[in-house]
């Protein structure tokens, strides 16, 4: 391996606390309804603002009807609130959440305080109609839907928060995967899921928030309904450092999107002069999940998305300029992924050496795959794969059991500095992975705090010891982040902050002590 | 039809009633009405039953109308009546053929000197290497004919399944028979089997030429590429001057990341083989990827100048708007993208 080591030591536990009972609900019928093996969103929030991370997922819903039967609360989403003992308790009922919505069947989640009131809101995506939770402060959450007119419609997946305009306001924009129906449904060739070729394709939403608790839906006046996409994953970072936020959108089966932000309230769709619109030999992938951050440390955020078996995961290196080149052999994912199917994807710094790591929950799209293609499988372990200076080697991923993985959330559930991770799972309970490095190395995590930015501060763009960080909760595949900003610091103690805030000012924190979370609020400048 | 040229003599030896029918039968046939020539004919071998040719042209009419069982009786008569008649030998031997008496065709087809005829029906007697001797006869006088190509490689299957099945039943455990019992598993994607099988046939025989090669492909559509480098790598040890093995190891090294190794395993295999567009492709990605520009801009020309059309050509244009991207080079970067773009997707509409 080059110097590299193949494996190391175990990082990251299967952990199973006390509390969490929440089982997915894909309910897979031979019908095969595309839609019983897209689910699976996460994400964690602290919706009480305890300091502890809480945690939500995404159910499926009944199949045997288009109500979903999403009133049994076998199909309820789930909210798990985290107790000071690390176990957590069911509070769906209590928060107001056990309501999902008939007719609808939940793919994901994206969480962000889109009303600045210092408490994460929720907006839910599914099959049928999204849902917008407001949160009262008080423990409970709203529908405001209605009111915030963000209903989308159709096959929406991924969903982020992000401040496109930078007026303060977190705008929404919502990923749609197709244009498909119970009715239009159909399989494919030898009874499995057809290819996503098979059906329309449809645009993406972008909703623009008034900062009156509504939002105009402005996808046609923005450029963004221009296209139209097979969209599954969704992450935002600001490419070319012009102090906007960017959009990379990963579509199945086509060219994927990178919607670069004019500054105007308009985007161009400039994925193929970028060059990650497609693979490095001009071939089409099957974009899943992404995540948009800079994994060489040279401050320009790089893009990897997660893909089918047999075409490796797509790591698109920021050259500047606008320009990205595919990256995926030199740095070794070719070998780590060629057999592999991805859906939530991180690029997260695990061993706190300061450099970003991979981790991927896996899986095949289809269930009987192995019946298709014996090498192929429809459950695998997740991908840990460790950076050592650009290059990535396997790592022990602490799940050596086979799971029809979808998506994963990153955080740091026990405030130890470590980040943790949440793995979505399909027809089965989720799969909690605790991070147990013990290599000694020094990390910081930032609390940001908005005044003239929104009160998140997502997309600010924080530099320490060499490293960049774009603050977003978005990433992955239909889940959502812990909002903290973390590095790893290695041998680091003491380090400084350098921090962009969307409204453009710049702040610098100096000597600021390794090992803790720090809360740093906007400057006004 | 030969046949037809036997009706000037027809009409100097036989009644005017018969010739008159004949002369009907004729504009049936030129006029396109198969069965009226049918009924003329059957007329003239009823007024003149010892003139052969009346029989020919009845049988002739009859195969012309698909009527291949009931043309066997006529031109039976008819070479009865003058067994030098070769027009009646042929026809018959494609009667019998086409009404399944294969066995009884063969003399007639061999007599008639019709090697095509005479290959399928070999083939239907599961004599396989005259079959193909015959068929690749056949296609000398007519090139690219689809009858003949179906038949010559159905012919070529057999005799290899023949082969492979005496090997099996023959040599059961030798690494021949486990590598053709591997490569049935390959088809049909059952890799385990395929795997266990393959291994049997190494441990058998090591160094058995292709063996290693065929591994490592098996091991490459897991994928399995570290297992695929391993396979590469024993067959080009055993077999150095094979450039198809070194540029297997050379490809599976790119993929692995292991771009210096690539690079150096692709050009021995280039210079092995020159001009394989795969090879070709491959090290322009690998000489791209060490920073060797105008090397790897060179290879993918190349490629488009020996496949201008395939899907390789259409990556080569794809890499090198890339590259030219990389460059600043737009114009060119556009002209390339533009290319793709057409190889792809169709020219774009008005071009």
């Amino acid at each position: 391996m080059r110097g590299v080591p193949a494996l190391i030591a175990s990082l990251l536990f299967t952990f199973s606390p006390s509390g969490v009972t929440f089982r997915q609900e894909a309910s897979p019928t031979p019908a095969k309804y595309l839609i019983e093996t897209m689910g699976g969103g996460v994400a964690l929030l602290d919706y009480n603002n305890d300091g502890l991370l809480d945690l939500f997922f995404v159910n499926g819903g009944h199949l045997g009807g288009a109500d979903f039967n999403r009133d049994d609360p076998k199909y309820w989403n789930r909210l798990y609130r985290q107790n000071p003992d690390g176990s957590f308790t069911d509070v769906t009922a209590a928060a107001g959440l056990n309501h999902a919505g008939n007719g609808n069947y939940g793919m994901g989640v994206a969480v962000a305080d889109y009303d600045n009131d210092g408490y994460p809101d929720l907006y839910v995506t599914s099959f049928g109609h999204n849902v917008l939770y407001h949160n009262n402060g008080n423990g409970t959450f709203t529908d405001v839907t209605a009111k915030a007119h963000v209903e989308a419609g159709g096959w929406s997946a991924s969903a982020g928060f992000f401040d496109f305009d930078n007026d303060g306001k977190l705008d929404l924009f919502v990923t749609r995967y197709m244009d498909w129906s119970l009715a239009a449904s159909k399989p494919c060739a030898r009874q499995t899921y057809c290819p996503p070729g098979e059906f329309p394709a449809v645009t993406n939403i972008l909703y623009r928030n008034r900062g009156d608790g509504t939002f105009e839906d402005v996808s046609a006046k923005s450029g963004i309904a221009s296209r139209k996409g097979r969209s599954l994953g969704v992450a935002f970072s600001d490419y070319d450092g012009d102090g906007f936020a960017d959009i990379f959108i990963a579509n199945d089966g086509m060219e994927q999107f990178l919607w670069h932000n004019n500054g105007n309230g308009t985007f161009s769709e400039r994925a193929l002069d970028a060059g990650v619109a497609l693979s490095d030999d001009g071939n089409a992938f099957a974009g899943m999940g992404v995540d948009f951050r800079d994994y060489d440390n040279d401050g320009k955020p790089d893009i990897i998305v997660t893909n089918l078996a047999r075409q490796t995961y797509a790591l698109y290196h920021n050259d500047g300029n606008g320009r990205f080149s595919c990256r995926s052999l030199e740095t070794g994912l070719g070998a780590l992924t060629a057999g592999s199917s991805g859906w939530g994807v991180g690029l997260v710094d695990f061993d706190n050496d300061g450099w970003k790591d991979l981790f991927v929950a896996q899986g095949h799209v289809m269930d009987n795959v192995e019946q298709i293609d014996a090498s192929l499988h429809y459950r695998e372990p997740p991908l840990l794969a460790l950076n050592h200076g650009g290059r990535f080697a396997r790592a022990d991923s602490g799940e050596n059991a086979a799971l029809a993985g979808r998506g994963a959330a990153f955080g740091d559930l026990n405030n130890d500095g470590l980040k943790d991770v949440v793995v979505g799972v399909l027809n089965d309970k989720p799969v909690i992975l605790m991070n147990k490095n013990a290599n000694g190395a020094h990390w910081l995590g930032i609390r940001l705090q908005g005044v003239r930015s929104n009160r998140d501060g997502l997309g600010a763009i924080v530099i320490v010891n060499g490293q960049t960080q774009y603050a977003q909760t978005s990433g992955s595949y239909q889940s959502a982040n812990d909002k903290r900003v973390h590095f790893g610091l290695g041998d680091k103690t003491l380090v400084d902050i350098q921090i962009r805030w969307p409204s453009g000012v710049t702040q610098h924190l100096k000597n600021i002590a390794a090992d803790q979370y720090v809360d740093v609020k906007e400057a006004a400048q | 039809m030969t046949a037809f040229l036997a009706i000037g003599l027809l009409f100097q030896t036989v009644s005017p009633e018969a010739v008159e029918h004949a002369k009907a039968g004729l504009a049936a046939k030129q006029s396109g009405d198969i069965k009226e020539a049918i009924v003329e004919f059957r007329k003239v071998t009823e007024l003149a039953p010892d003139l052969a040719a009346g029989y020919v042209n009845l049988g002739a009419a009859m195969i012309e109308n698909h009527q291949y069982s009931d043309a066997i009786a006529p031109l039976k008569k008819a070479l009865n009546i003058n067994p030098s008649l070769t027009g009646a030998e042929q026809m018959l031997g494609y009667a019998l053929l086409s009404s399944g008496y294969t066995k009884e065709a063969l003399p007639h087809l061999e007599k008639a000197g019709d090697p095509g005829a005479l290959g399928i029906a070999q083939l239907k007697l599961g004599q396989f290497p005259e079959a193909i001797k015959n068929l690749n006869a056949a296609l000398e006088k007519h090139p690219n004919n689809p009858g003949l190509l179906y038949y010559l490689g159905r012919a070529s299957g057999l005799l290899s399944k023949q082969a492979f099945d005496a090997l099996e039943s023959s040599f059961p455990n030798s690494a021949e028979a486990h590598q053709s019992l591997a490569e049935n598993y390959v088809a049909l994607r059952r890799l385990p089997e395929a795997e266990r099988e393959y291994q049997a046939a190494v441990k058998a025989r090591p160094d058995l030429p292709g063996l290693h090669l065929a591994m490592g492909e098996m091991y490459l559509a897991m994928p399995d590429l570290a297992k695929a480098e391993s396979e590469f790598r024993a067959e080009t040890d055993l077999e150095p001057g094979d450039a198809e093995s070194s540029y297997r190891l050379g490809d599976v090294l790119l993929k692995e990341g292991k771009v210096k190794e690539a690079k150096a395993e692709l050009t021995r295999a280039d210079n092995l083989r020159p001009n394989m567009p795969e090879t070709l492709y491959s090290l322009a990605k690998a000489r791209s990827l060490t920073g060797d520009a105008p090397g790897a801009e060179k290879n993918w020309k190349r490629v488009i100048e020996l496949e201008a059309h395939s899907d390789l050509a259409a990556q080569s244009h794809f890499s090198l708007a890339a590259l030219y991207r990389k460059q600043g080079k737009q114009t060119e970067a556009a002209h390339e993208m533009s290319e793709y773009e057409s190889l792809k997707h169709g020219p774009p509409a008005g071009k």
